[in-house]
């Protein structure tokens, strides 16, 4: 039987970034289902202009050469790691009508919901996580 | 110690999580029981192999270092593997088989029938490799004349291969669990 991992990503950092689709990507590799509810900030993730150039943290720009020596695969990668591996991708509704966002303003294959969508994979799930 | 691979996955310069998600796409294609060999240079995936190995129920078998380069073994785990299901009638514990070698040494003939790859990162000093897919094919080394003790990782393997010696005349002992649960001396090639 395979574990669930729900993921929240709330956030629209590179660093947060980094942070849900690492997770995504290693669970998903682990043969786990895994779901992530994009909202608020979050959307940047997966919003097709915005997940290409995430923005660092104020006084962090310098982690930007550490990212490229140390060969780690861009965001626009992981996302397409962690769609071939069937990760799920939920554009929160409510949060798109709040920022006015189209769903053709995402990458390829989000899902459009609301709060009850996620809940419904999350209620089982072996691991939950906020980013 | 060179270690026979079924197959071979680049994953030098890559970050995390990478070299993970290329050994799962990877043992994807194996077959249960095929070997992969890993080469990786990120540091993490030292600690990154087994932990997924375990979460995945496939075996980490160990990790050579050469120079920067990482190079993890694991093997693919059958489906029923973790079932210690035993059909050969003629079987000792751990225990008594270790008691058994301490009183005849080098005098006890006993194959191990895991992989070479298993082997070489941990068998027992006296053990003769002889991989289960090769039992048949080398049948004609094994004394005619002697008990043969047989051992794998969990003792299935070691039951089928113990039945196929029996069905060559030979009287063959399977020993349960096996390798996984041994405690006392192991070597390891160089």
């Amino acid at each position: 039987m395979s574990k669930k991992v729900a993921i929240i990503a709330s956030n629209g950092g590179l660093f947060d970034a980094y942070k849900v689709f690492n997770i995504a990507t290693a669970a998903a590799a682990a043969d786990s289902k895994v779901a992530i509810f994009f909202t608020f900030e979050g959307l940047n993730l997966i919003h097709k202009q915005a997940y290409q150039q995430l923005p660092i943290p104020s006084g962090k720009e310098h982690f930007q050469e550490g990212f490229k020596q140390a060969n780690i695969p861009s965001i626009v990668e992981l996302v397409e790691v962690a769609q071939d591996m069937n990760v799920r991708l939920i554009a929160c509704q409510m949060t798109m009508d709040v920022m006015n966002l189209q769903k053709e303003e995402f990458v390829e294959n989000v899902e459009i919901g609301g709060a009850a969508t996620f809940l419904h994979f999350a209620q089982d799930a072996d691991v939950t996580l906020t980013f | 110690m060179s270690i026979h691979a079924d197959f071979q996955l680049d994953c030098k310069g890559l970050a995390c999580p990478m070299p993970i998600v290329r050994t799962k796409k990877a043992m994807d294609q194996l077959k249960p029981g095929q070997v992969i060999e890993v080469q990786a240079t990120d540091v993490g995936s030292l600690a990154d192999m087994k932990g997924w190995a375990q979460s995945t129920g496939n075996q980490y078998l160990g990790t050579k270092q050469e120079g920067e380069t990482f190079i993890h073994y694991l093997r693919k785990a059958n489906e029923d593997e973790a079932r210690e299901e035993t059909k050969h009638p003629h079987v000792v514990d751990n225990e008594e088989f270790v008691h058994a070698l301490e009183q005849e040494g080098e005098q006890l003939y006993l194959i191990d029938v895991r992989e070479p790859a298993e082997y070489a990162f941990g068998h027992i000093p006296s053990a003769i490799s002889i991989p289960f897919g090769q039992l048949e094919d080398r049948i004609d080394e094994i004394p005619k004349d002697k008990t043969i003790f047989v051992i794998c990782r969990t003792g299935t393997r070691s039951d089928l291969a113990a039945q196929q010696l029996s069905k060559h005349g030979l009287k063959a002992i399977n020993i349960v669990p096996g390798m996984s649960q041994w405690t006392s001396e192991t070597v390891q090639d160089q």
